[in-house]
């Protein structure tokens, strides 16, 4: 429903937080000596959305098509007090969670998957393609794509794909190809499938055949995370609690959010640098991909075959083979420079919780709230638990962004004992 | 007179072959000159510059250039180095000290304010007090507040890189890029690189109040080509089209 109300709470420009960091970002830089992998760059994405990755601009409109589009998907998506884990929790301040599982593929990733997909097929591309984890961000290009009337090829994690076969139904649903990754479609893969044919494969995997399919096949790529460009679009999710806060004057003390690539968290807290110092912001990592607390804050590679340009950010190594969990959005092995930057100079703190209390935190959560949150959402709301258990009285407002569904990751709960 | 400041890279292709170009480099049409020390990381540089700092790396040989620095400095050509702080952060007093000894008159450090941060005032500082110039370096992605912070405790010319890296091509907004620079620093003399070549750019950059412009990957081709005739040809031009 399109009320005056939404259009109000929707941003009409993005948020770039480059340049209100507290020291300059590094570049990004090449991955080989010979050629230019950021000039390369110009072959793999569509030009708007380079001249947006590389921009200074604060804000940049949103195009009209955009945000009639984000309205078709479900935007604004609502800010909800949870009252009911407050008491369960015998919180004496006040929870709140932002629900991106609320828009139409089930998670924030469509934010960036709907302007990506439009500036794709203003610039006239035969097609788009992409990686995807536990398959919410391909299901978003999969929309997305399909919406602009493009085709999308996908390439889905190997382990995913077999544990969320479910994943697949959706993406052909919305006429995505998909194939488990790593695939005989590219040369990486079959290389990859030839050294390990048993890999579960990864998400570095993943993003290194869909860049190769782009050039081969002069398709764009779409980028799911990690690079500027994607946290800018997502910033529609912190700009709207803002206003969702102010409406109903209250004020955020600590802001919680999961980290697979950064995106829905840069999206959902970046709109809040800005303002200071007073908000606390915490960065929930997998336990098993400890990258802010193991990795280091270096330049790496951003996809395992090196042909996109290195970025300085933490990582645990492009080559880093996670454990098999169910958050397969939170298996990546780095993090956004902008994010990481913030983490390096203290401003934004990190967190870790492992697979058994995400589970236990998507059961409170359900049980209170109804809503059965992604697991990589559970990461977040563990630590909100946590958090709201270890601060009791002091009156803070938490919020947490919930970034999607997880009605097709069931398989994490097993047999009910 | 807008700044016309050419790039090279000492060493590359060779010193014989650089020494050529120096040699027959119009000096009336310039008034600074960059010269690059080799170094073995030029992480943010572009492909083509890269390759002259490793060849450079190799050939490098200071009694070679020690006239071509009398040479320009007689001439009355500012002269500055462009050397990263990775390279030089051991030896810098030594490193200062050769560049005064040879009439420079200030140094880029393109990784100063990215990879040392933290220190970067108090470098900065310490140049001020040898009264040798630091010039400034930024681009698209220095945020607002360490340009005005960087600024404040410098007064030379700045160098705006207009692209992340020398020699690529990043879409970017020219009039967007060149307000916001003017905005933050008003009255200062911004001097434009990274990825300049046409005369086009160069109009609109002065058009938009630029002081002047540096080219490097643009000339390489030249050099490369052993092009001394389309090398000439080409300073003439530019400095023609920075008159206008
Ligand atoms: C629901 C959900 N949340 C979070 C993530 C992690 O990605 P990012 O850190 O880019 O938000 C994913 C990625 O697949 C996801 O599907």
């Amino acid at each position: 429903m399109i009320t005056a109300v939404n259009r109000d709470i929707m941003p009409e420009n993005w948020y770039n937080v480059v340049p209100d960091l507290p020291e300059p970002l590094a570049p990004p830089r090449d991955s080989k000596q010979e050629i230019s992998s950021i000039n390369l760059l110009n072959k793999i994405l569509p030009r708007e959305v380079l001249k947006q990755e590389f921009t200074f601009r604060r804000y940049e409109k949103i195009p009209d098509e955009v945000m009639e589009q984000y309205e078709q998907i479900g935007r604004p998506t609502p800010l909800i007090r949870a009252k009911n884990l407050e008491k369960y929790l015998d919180y004496r301040g006040k929870i709140f969670y932002k629900y991106e599982g609320a828009t139409a593929t089930g998670s924030h990733k469509i934010n960036t998957a709907i302007p990506q997909a439009y500036y794709a097929m203003k610039e006239g591309v035969k097609g788009v393609t992409t990686e995807t984890g536990a398959g919410q961000w391909g299901s978003a290009t999969a929309l997305a794509a399909s919406l602009y009337g493009l085709p999308a090829q996908i390439f889905m994690v190997r382990i995913s794909f077999e544990q969320k076969p479910l994943r697949k139904t959706v993406m052909n649903l919305y006429n995505g190809n998909v194939v488990a990754s790593p695939s005989t479609l590219t040369e990486y893969g079959r290389k990859i499938l030839k050294e390990h044919p048993d890999t579960p494969g990864t998400l570095g995997i993943g993003i290194s055949e869909a860049v190769e399919y782009a050039l081969d096949h002069d398709y764009r790529y779409m980028v799911a995370s990690v690079m500027n460009v994607a946290l800018t679009h997502q910033s529609v999710i912190g700009q709207e609690t803002k206003k969702q806060l102010e409406l109903i004057g209250e004020h955020a003390d600590v802001l919680i959010g999961c980290v697979g690539g950064g995106s829905n968290f840069g999206g959902f807290t970046f709109p809040f640098i800005p303002d200071g110092d007073e908000t606390e912001i915490i960065a929930t990592t997998a336990d098993e991909v400890p990258k802010f607390s193991k990795g280091d804050y270096k330049y790496d590679l951003v996809d395992s075959a090196g042909v996109l340009p290195q970025m300085r950010m933490y990582s645990l190594g492009a080559d880093f083979v996670p454990p098999t969990i169910y958050a397969g959005g939170l298996r990546y092995h780095g993090a956004s420079p902008s994010l990481s930057l913030l983490i390096n100079r203290g401003r934004i703190k990190s967190d870790e919780v492992t697979e058994s209390q995400v589970k236990e935190a998507l059961r409170i959560f359900a049980n209170t709230q109804g809503v059965i949150a992604a697991p990589e959402s559970g990461h977040a709301i563990a630590t909100a638990i946590n958090y709201a258990k270890s601060h009791k009285n002091e009156g803070k407002t938490i919020v947490v962004n919930v970034s999607g569904h997880g009605m097709l990751d069931l398989s994490i709960f097993g047999e009910r004992q | 007179m807008k700044n016309l400041i050419p790039y090279f890279t000492l060493g590359y292709p060779d010193n014989t072959k650089l020494c050529r170009f120096l040699d027959i480099l119009p000096v009336e049409k310039i008034n600074y000159i960059e010269f690059g020390f080799p170094s073995s990381d030029p992480r943010y540089d572009g492909p083509v510059i890269r390759k002259t700092h490793s060849v450079g790396n190799h050939n490098f040989s200071e009694s070679v250039y020690s006239k071509y620095f009398d040479y320009f400095y007689r001439n009355r050509i500012k002269m500055y180095s462009l050397s990263y702080y990775s390279d030089i952060k051991d030896r810098f007093d030594e490193f200062i000290n050769y560049l005064q000894v040879n009439n420079f008159s200030g140094i880029i450090i393109p990784d100063l304010i990215i990879d040392y941060f933290n220190d970067s005032k108090s470098i900065i500082n310490e140049l001020n007090k040898r009264e040798f110039e630091y010039i400034p370096f930024f681009s698209p992605a220095t945020p607002d507040f360490v340009i005005r912070d960087i600024a404040a405790i410098t007064d030379s010319w700045v160098y705006y890189g207009l692209q992340p890296s020398t020699g690529i091509e990043i879409p970017y907004e020219l009039d967007y890029t060149t307000e916001r620079i003017n905005e933050l620093l008003p009255r200062r003399e911004i001097t434009y690189g990274f990825g300049i070549k046409t005369d086009e750019d160069i109009k609109n950059l002065m058009k938009n109040g630029g002081s002047g412009v540096a080219i490097g990957t643009y000339l390489v081709k030249m050099i490369d080509a052993g092009d001394e005739e389309g090398f000439i040809e080409y300073i003439d031009k530019m400095r023609g089209v920075l008159n206008e």
